[in-house]
């Protein structure tokens, strides 16, 4: 069982740490060796932090890794893949492995799932069970994966993360053939917008169609200053109509169409609850509803509600919140 | 000079902003059946379809739309025609029920195949119902041409596609040779305002039909999916309301409930 392991720069991505801990429990009960890959430039120090917790640790570092490109990647892994002939290949579903996963799958022949937010082993067969949300947030899907090997992408947030210790393993060097050739996407350039990490919010105040107008969307942020004295990070978020009418930009866009959320707090503010909105939120540990309609399906998910309109609740929770000893 | 050839290849899906008791799930057949909700293209398929036809409306293109299914809903796929797109295909069989993901690529890129001269593929980058979003990468590599993933705006000039890509911490312009595919995200812009007079006009546009026969397929790579369970999703929570008479009395019930389940005690630790 190989994992890849994400990056941010020079640094452990949290995603990581979550699919590290889960790889742990499969491989132990499929009782195989958990490999991890470091893939980049400069990864020496995170495959030397990764190897105290894994059996082996290939590191691919080289200055052309130095940056994502999904077809330098997809071909060195490929490469990698070949050498250690993984069973069960498992990554976090990020944007950039949106691109890598299923193209390298298909390299390799083998089957793919993604956006995953379970694994477990099957004891009477050893086979692996993967759960993943589909249909929005209605449906929990579970597939069967009998014919190795295959690939599986893991949301964000979905399992524990872990800690790595302080052992030292086994660091392995592969050194890859880089083929520039196959490089038909080039890039012209990046830019840096306001990065909203939505997904490692401590919490969450997001506002739905039931908001309106950009005096509403204050309200909101009064109430995102007001949980910051409790809470971390603390971010704006919404549904999908306040980003259609453009009262939010969509990096804050929450749901199927926008970013997966899971954090610790999340209220919803004249959200009605459809189902693509629901897929977004699953993760949430605990949902608070404020809606003026008694039958808002964002009632049936969440733990505590309050039916009002939100001008009158959001400024009242936010004075409660502010002299709250 | 010929015009641009562009192909969208567009779901049809249960729509997904239908209220979330509108899907019924079997757990003996392992189906999902969509109880009052009507088939809608598939919401990113759609902001596809957008990108194609802002850039026939720039340039000039000629813009065909695939759609693939077991059964497929004239009225609701003639949509595209009606936004504006020339041809709508359909690739209805079947053999084409439940497919996985890879065997919908499989179909999608043969037909392309057959178009023959096409210079940009599109699809959305993810459908609202299985939620994959691998079949554009697949067709992608069948066809074996460049892939764009998460698009959020898609220009063609001097005969490369650029692309403004999502990536984390902002975007990313690309630029690729065509003929390529892009996958179209939601950032890219709705599908456009159709009007009851160009609904009505493109009832006359014809339909083309394609069986599993006709594209030639090999029936062995015709899987379909395989789920070894399917349920409803547990994530229905007991809601607590707070009561009260005014906001304020409600505001100072909910935190009650909150610091009672723990919230709080979270909040006060952070506040000590």
């Amino acid at each position: 069982m190989v994992v890849l392991v994400e990056r941010e720069g020079l640094a452990i991505a949290p995603i990581s740490f979550e699919l590290l801990g889960i790889a742990k429990q499969i491989a132990t009960d499929l009782g195989v060796v958990l490999c991890a890959v470091a893939i980049g430039h400069e990864v020496a120090d995170i495959s030397d932090q990764v190897s105290s917790f894994v059996d082996e640790v290939y590191s691919i570092d080289h200055p052309q890794l130095k940056s994502f490109n999904s077809e330098t990647y997809i071909h060195v892994l490929e490469q990698l893949y070949q050498k250690v002939n993984p069973g069960v290949i498992l990554m976090g579903c990020t944007l950039d492995n949106l691109d890598l996963a299923p193209r390298l799958a298909y390299r390799m022949g083998v089957q793919v799932i993604t956006d995953c937010v379970q694994l477990a082993v099957e004891p009477e067969t050893g086979y692996l069970l993967c759960t993943k949300p589909v249909y929005g947030a209605k449906v929990s899907s579970v597939f069967k994966l009998v014919k190795k090997p295959y690939m599986i992408t893991l949301r964000p947030k979905a399992v524990q993360a872990v800690d790595l210790g302080s052992a030292k393993g086994k660091v392995i060097q592969f050194d890859p053939i880089i083929d520039e050739s196959l490089v038909k996407v080039r890039t012209v350039e990046k830019i840096k917008e306001e990065t909203v990490s939505l997904n490692r919010a401590e919490a969450i105040v997001a506002g739905g169609r039931g908001v309106r107008d950009a005096e509403g969307i204050e309200q909101l942020k009064e109430l995102v200053k007001a949980l910051k004295k409790y809470f971390g990070k603390v971010e704006l978020g919404a549904s999908r109509p306040l980003v259609d009418a453009h009262l939010v930009p969509s990096s804050r866009q929450i749901g199927l169409t926008g970013e997966k959320v899971a954090p610790e707090l999340y209220i919803a503010v004249g959200i009605s609850g459809s189902l693509q909105h629901l897929t977004g939120i699953l993760g949430a540990k605990k949902i608070i509803a404020i809606n003026t309609d008694t039958k808002a399906n964002i009632f049936k998910v969440a733990d505590y509600g309050v039916i009002g309109s939100f001008e009158e609740v959001v400024p009242a929770l936010k004075r409660r919140l502010e002299k709250l000893e | 000079m010929k015009p641009l050839q562009l192909i969208v290849c567009a779901k049809q899906v249960p729509d997904p902003e239908g209220p979330a008791d509108a899907l019924r799930v079997d757990t003996e057949s392992k189906k999902v059946i969509p109880i009052g909700i009507p088939p809608v293209i598939n919401p990113f398929d759609e902001n596809a379809l957008e990108a194609a036809l802002r850039i026939k409306n720039q340039i000039g293109a000629k813009v065909t739309v695939l759609s693939l299914g077991e059964k497929l809903s004239q009225p609701v796929l003639r949509k595209a025609l009606a936004a504006g797109a020339d041809e709508l295909v359909l690739l209805m069989d079947q053999h084409f029920k439940e497919l996985d993901s890879f065997s919908t690529a499989y179909v999608l890129s043969r037909m392309i195949k057959k178009i023959e001269t096409y210079d940009l593929v599109l699809t959305g980058r993810q459908a609202g119902d299985w939620d994959f979003g691998v079949t554009g990468m697949l067709i992608a590599e069948m066809l074996k041409i460049p892939v764009i993933n998460l698009a959020k705006k898609v220009e063609i000039k001097d005969g490369s596609v650029f692309v403004e890509k999502l990536c984390d911490g902002g975007y990313e312009v690309v630029r690729a040779d065509m003929p390529a595919l892009v996958t179209v995200s939601g950032e890219s812009g709705e599908l456009r305002y159709i009007s009851i007079r160009s609904l009505q006009a493109s009832t006359k546009i014809p339909v083309r039909i394609f069986s599993a026969a006709d594209l030639g397929l090999d029936h062995e790579r015709l899987t379909q999916r395989t789920i070894c369970n399917l349920f409803a999703f547990q994530g229905e929570r007991q809601c607590k309301f707070a009561e009260g008479e005014s906001a304020q009395d409600k505001a100072e019930n909910l935190v009650t409930l909150m610091k009672e389940d723990g919230i709080m005690r979270k909040i006060e630790k952070k506040g000590d």
